[in-house]
C-alpha cells in the first residue's frame, strides 16, 4: 500500500465526492428554502444525463458537441423543474409530510418509467471529445483528465451558490424566505415566485450533474437509485441548507467510499448509512445545519 | 359490539370467497391479506402515534427471510417459523427503533429510510447467507397448506388473528397512550408518561407484525429477494395507508385491496406498473386527502348538524 | 412539611437570564401565588420546575428529594401536576376522552394492551368532570369548547394526575366574572378539603389578593417580594414595580 495508491483513491474519492456535491447542493437548497424532501433528485439528475445524451447524438458531428449538450440540458431540466414545481410540489406546501414524500417519490416512479419509456433500455455511452479523452499525469499517477472537468465544474457550482446567496439581492432575499416566509411577502415579494426560483435552480444544478455525469462510463437505467441514498446521507450529514455542510460531507462521503472500496469492498454504502445514522442521533441538524430545523 | 356486524359479513364472505373465484384471484386474495396486514402493522406508527417510518419494510422482509431461511434450510414447521419470524422482526425493530424514536418528523422518516436500506445492502450483499441478490428460492409450504385454497384459510385466519390483536390494542389504553402522544406529546409527558418508551414499544409491536406478514410471504411466493426491504417495499403500506385512510383501523386494509387488485390488474396488461401507480398516487394526494375512508366520512358528516373536527373510530 | 425547596435556581436564555437565583420554599397545604408583569419569568419558573427546562444552577426539592432537571414524566409520577397558560390539551379528542388519560397514567394502566379503554375508569373520569363543571361536554371535541371550558378542561387533566403539589399557569384568563368565580371556589375546596397544595399565577389582582394566602412576587427573574397580601401590598418596591403598572 504505497503513496501513490493512496493518492489516487484519494483523488478518486475527491471524484466522487464533487458528483454527490453537484447533486445533493439542489437537494439541500430545495429542502432548506421550501421543507421540501425531493426524492426525485437523483431520477431528474438521470433525466438531465439522458437528455446530454441525445442532444449529443444530434450534435456529435460538431467538436463542441458534448459542452453545448451539457449546457442545454441542464436548461433543459431548469425548465422541467419550473413545470414541476408550478403544477405539483405548490399544491403540497402546506399539506402534511407523508402527502409531500408521497408527491415526490411517487414521482420517482413517473420518470423512472418515462425514461424507459423513451430512451428504451438498453445502456447509451457517449463518446468523448480527444480533449478530455486521454490521462493527465499528477505525480506520475494517470488520472482521467474528464476528472479535471468534473471537479471544476463542482467548484464552480459551490462557488457560484455561495456568490449567489451571499453576495447577491435574489440570494439574500432566498436566504431570508428561510427564516420568515411572512415578512418575505409581507416586503411584496412574492414567496410563488421564489419558490419557483429556488427549485429550478436545485433541478438545474441536478440537470448540469446529470448532463456532466454522462460522459464518464455508461448510462443506464436504474442508476438514480443508487445515487438517490447516497445524495440523501450527504445532505443528512452535512446540515440541511448549509451549502458549506454540503461541500465537505459531500468530499467526506467520497472518500469514505473509495477507501472503503479498497479494504471493503462491499462495505462502503454501509459504512456511509452508518455514518448517516449516528449523525441523525447525534446531531440531527448535521454537521453545519442550524438546531432550528430539528 | 353490534355496531361491527358488518365484519362478521366480510368475514363470512371471505370464508366462502374460494368457491367463487378462480386460483388466480385466489392468489389476488392471499397478497390483499398479507399486505393489508403489513399496512395496518403500519398504521399503528402512522396514523395512531402520528410518526412516518419510511422504513417499515425492514421488518417484513426480515420477517420473510427469517421463516424462509427455516423453512428452506430446516425442517422447522411452518406456525413455528411464523413465531420466529415475528421474535426476529420484534428484536429488530426494538434495536432499531431505540435510536429512531429520538427523533420525530422528517428525521424520523430519513433515519427510518437509511435502516431499512441499510438491512437492504446487508441482505444483499451478504451471498452466503442469504442468497444475495439472487434471493432465495424453493420455500415450499407443507403438503397441508400446498394448494392455493388451503395457503388462502391459513392466511386467512393468521391475518385475521392479527388484526383482532392489534384491534385490541389500538383500543385499549395503550392504543389511547398512542394517540396521547400522537396529539400532544409534551401534555403526555406532564401526565407522567415516557413518550420515549411508549414509542419504542408500539414500534416494536408494529415490527412485529410485519415480520408476520413477512413470513407469510415467503411460502405463499414460494420464493423472496433483498428487494422485500428497501424503500419501494416501504412506500406500499405508507401509499395504502394513505389512499384508504390513516384515521381509522380499517383504512390500509381497504389500500391494500385498492393497491393488490390495481397491480394485479395492471400488471395483466403493461410492463409500467410503476408509471401507473405514480400516477395514481399523485392523484390521490392531490385530490383525495383523506383517503377513501375520509371521502366516506365526509358524506357521512354532511347529515350530521354538529362537525367535529376529526374523529375516531 | 416543606413540599417545595428551591435554592438558588438560575435559568440564561442565550444571554437573557430569565431566573435569577431564585429560593423559594412552600408549606403542604399552602394556597399561593406568583405574580409579576410580562416576562417577569413565572411561566420559566414553572418549566423550570416540572422539568421542561434544565437549570443552568441550583436545586429543587419535591418533599426532600432532588428533582432537579428530572425529565417531566418522572416529576409528573412522584405527585407534580400542571396547568399551563395557553391550554395544552389533546383539540382532537374528546373532553372525555382528555381527562381519562390523565386518569389512566395516574392508575398505572396505559401498560394494559387488551382491555378496551372504554370500559376503564368511567367513574373516576365523570366525577372529575363533575368536579371541573364539564360533565356536560363529555363528548365534545375539545377543540370546539369555549376558552373558558378549555381552561377547565386544562384544570381537570391536571388534577387526573392525582397529585399532591399542583402548579396553575394563569387558570381564570379568558374566563367571565363568574366562571372566575367559580373556578377559584373549586381551587380552594381542592386545597382545603384534598390538602392539595397549590401555587398560581395570575393577572386578574382581584383573584390573587381574593384567594392567595402567600404571595412572591417576581420581576426580571429575581424574587422581589414575598409575603402575606397585605405585606405584599405595603411594600414599596412591589407597587413601584408592579402593582404601579396595574391598571
Amino acid at each position: 500500500m504505497d503513496a501513490s495508491m493512496i493518492f489516487a483513491q484519494f483523488m478518486s474519492g475527491l471524484s466522487r465526492g464533487m458528483m454527490l456535491f453537484l447533486i445533493a447542493s439542489g437537494l439541500s437548497l430545495i429542502f432548506g428554502v421550501m421543507n421540501i424532501l425531493n426524492f426525485a433528485h437523483a431520477t431528474l439528475w438521470l433525466v438531465g444525463a439522458y437528455i446530454c445524451y441525445s442532444l449529443w447524438y444530434l450534435f456529435q458531428d460538431y467538436g463542441f458537441g458534448l459542452w453545448l449538450s451539457i449546457f442545454l440540458a441542464a436548461l433543459a431540466l431548469a425548465a422541467i423543474g419550473v413545470v414541476i414545481e408550478v403544477v405539483l410540489i405548490r399544491r403540497v406546501y402546506k399539506r402534511e409530510l407523508p402527502e409531500q414524500l408521497l408527491l415526490t417519490y411517487a414521482l420517482v416512479l413517473v420518470l423512472g418509467d418515462l425514461i424507459k419509456i423513451i430512451w428504451g433500455v438498453e445502456d447509451k455511452m457517449i463518446a468523448r471529445p480527444p480533449l478530455v479523452e486521454g490521462p493527465v499525469f499528477f505525480f506520475g499517477v494517470p488520472f482521467d483528465s474528464y476528472f479535471i472537468f468534473v471537479l471544476c465544474v463542482g467548484f464552480a457550482v459551490a462557488f457560484g451558490l455561495w456568490w449567489f446567496l451571499k453576495k447577491t439581492r435574489y440570494g439574500h432575499i432566498v436566504r431570508a424566505a428561510v427564516f420568515s416566509r411572512e415578512m418575505v411577502s409581507a416586503l411584496g415579494i412574492p414567496i410563488p415566485k421564489i419558490y419557483t426560483g429556488v427549485f429550478a435552480l436545485g433541478i438545474f444544478i441536478a440537470g448540469l450533474a446529470g448532463a456532466v455525469q454522462a460522459p464518464v462510463g455508461s448510462i443506464t437505467l436504474g442508476m438514480d437509485m443508487a445515487v438517490v441514498i447516497q445524495a440523501f446521507c450527504v445532505v443528512v450529514i452535512g446540515g440541511f441548507g448549509s451549502l458549506l455542510g454540503t461541500f465537505v460531507s459531500a468530499i467526506i462521503v467520497g472518500e469514505v467510499y473509495a477507501f472503503s472500496i479498497l479494504y471493503w469492498p462491499q462495505g462502503a454504502l454501509v459504512m456511509i448509512f452508518i455514518l448517516t445514522a449516528f449523525v441523525l442521533i447525534v446531531r440531527p441538524w448535521g454537521l453545519f445545519g442550524t438546531p432550528t430545523r430539528a | 359490539m353490534i355496531k361491527y356486524w358488518w365484519l362478521g359479513v366480510i368475514f363470512i364472505a371471505c370464508l366462502i370467497l374460494p368457491l367463487f373465484i378462480g386460483e388466480f384471484w385466489i392468489h389476488v386474495a392471499i397478497e390483499i391479506l398479507i399486505l393489508g396486514l403489513f399496512a395496518v402493522s403500519f398504521n399503528m406508527i402512522f396514523g395512531y402515534m402520528g410518526q412516518l417510518s419510511f422504513g417499515h419494510a425492514a421488518y417484513f422482509g426480515a420477517g420473510a427471510y427469517a421463516t424462509g431461511l427455516l423453512m428452506v434450510k430446516s425442517s422447522v414447521p411452518l406456525p413455528v417459523c411464523l413465531a420466529v419470524s415475528m421474535i426476529t422482526a420484534g428484536l429488530l425493530a426494538v434495536v432499531i427503533g431505540y435510536f429512531c424514536v429520538r427523533l420525530t418528523g422528517i428525521y424520523f422518516a430519513i433515519l427510518t429510510m437509511a435502516f431499512g436500506q441499510l438491512l437492504y445492502y446487508i441482505i444483499f450483499q451478504w451471498y452466503s447467507f442469504t442468497g444475495g441478490d439472487d434471493g432465495l428460492q424453493g420455500i415450499v409450504p407443507p403438503d397441508w397448506l400446498f394448494s392455493a385454497t388451503s395457503y388462502y384459510y391459513f392466511t386467512l385466519l393468521i391475518v385475521t388473528a392479527g388484526l383482532i390483536v392489534m384491534w385490541f390494542i389500538c383500543e385499549s389504553p395503550f392504543g389511547y397512550t398512542l394517540r396521547a402522544i400522537r396529539e400532544n406529546a409534551d401534555r403526555t409527558r406532564f401526565i407522567g408518561i415516557n413518550v420515549r418508551k411508549y414509542m419504542l414499544i408500539n414500534f416494536a409491536v408494529a415490527g412485529m407484525f410485519a415480520g408476520l406478514a413477512g413470513g407469510l410471504l415467503g411460502p405463499f411466493n414460494r420464493s423472496i429477494a433483498p428487494d422485500l426491504c428497501n424503500w419501494h417495499q416501504s412506500g406500499v403500506p405508507v401509499f395504502m395507508t394513505v389512499i384508504g385512510g390513516p384515521i381509522g383501523f380499517f383504512g390500509p386494509i381497504i389500500g391494500s385491496l385498492i393497491y393488490t387488485f390495481l397491480f394485479a390488474f395492471v400488471t395483466g396488461f403493461t410492463e409500467y406498473w410503476p408509471l401507473i401507480i405514480g400516477i395514481v398516487i399523485i392523484f390521490v394526494v392531490l385530490y383525495m386527502p383523506g383517503g377513501i375512508l375520509g371521502l366516506a366520512k365526509t358524506k357521512f358528516k354532511r347529515r350530521e348538524s354538529k362537525a367535529p373536527i376529526v374523529e375516531e373510530n | 412539611m416543606v413540599i417545595l425547596k428551591v435554592e438558588h435556581l438560575n435559568k440564561f436564555f442565550g444571554g437573557l437570564q430569565a431566573t435569577c437565583d431564585v429560593n423559594y420554599e412552600m408549606q403542604s397545604g399552602e394556597l399561593s401565588a406568583i405574580i409579576g408583569p410580562n416576562g417577569a419569568g413565572k411561566s420559566t419558573f414553572f418549566n423550570l420546575l416540572t422539568g421542561y427546562h434544565k437549570a443552568d444552577s441550583g436545586k429543587v426539592f419535591f418533599k426532600g428529594k432532588e428533582i432537579t432537571n428530572h425529565p417531566p414524566h418522572r416529576i409528573a409520577r412522584l405527585g407534580i401536576a400542571r396547568a399551563f397558560q395557553v391550554s395544552n390539551i389533546y383539540l382532537a379528542l374528546t373532553t372525555y376522552e382528555n381527562v381519562r388519560q390523565a386518569i389512566l397514567s395516574q392508575q398505572r394502566k396505559t401498560l394494559n394492551f387488551f382491555t378496551p379503554a372504554r370500559r376503564l375508569a368511567k367513574e373516576e373520569t365523570l366525577e372529575m368532570l363533575d368536579i371541573t363543571g364539564l360533565a356536560q361536554h363529555a363528548d365534545r371535541v375539545a377543540g370546539n369548547l369555549s376558552q373558558g371550558d378549555k381552561k377547565r378542561l386544562e384544570l381537570a387533566i391536571a388534577l387526573g394526575s392525582k397529585p399532591e403539589l399542583l402548579f396553575l399557569d394563569e387558570p381564570t384568563a379568558g374566563m367571565s366574572g363568574e366562571e372566575t368565580h367559580e373556578t377559584m371556589k373549586l381551587v380552594q375546596s381542592l386545597n382545603q378539603k384534598m390538602e392539595l397544595t397549590i401555587l398560581f399565577t395570575e393577572h386578574d389582582m382581584s383573584v390573587v389578593f381574593g384567594y392567595a394566602r402567600l404571595l412572591t412576587v417576581l420581576h426580571q427573574g429575581s424574587i422581589i417580594a414575598e409575603g402575606s397580601p397585605e405585606e405584599v401590598r405595603s411594600n414599596e418596591m412591589a407597587q413601584k414595580i408592579y402593582l404601579g403598572e396595574e391598571a
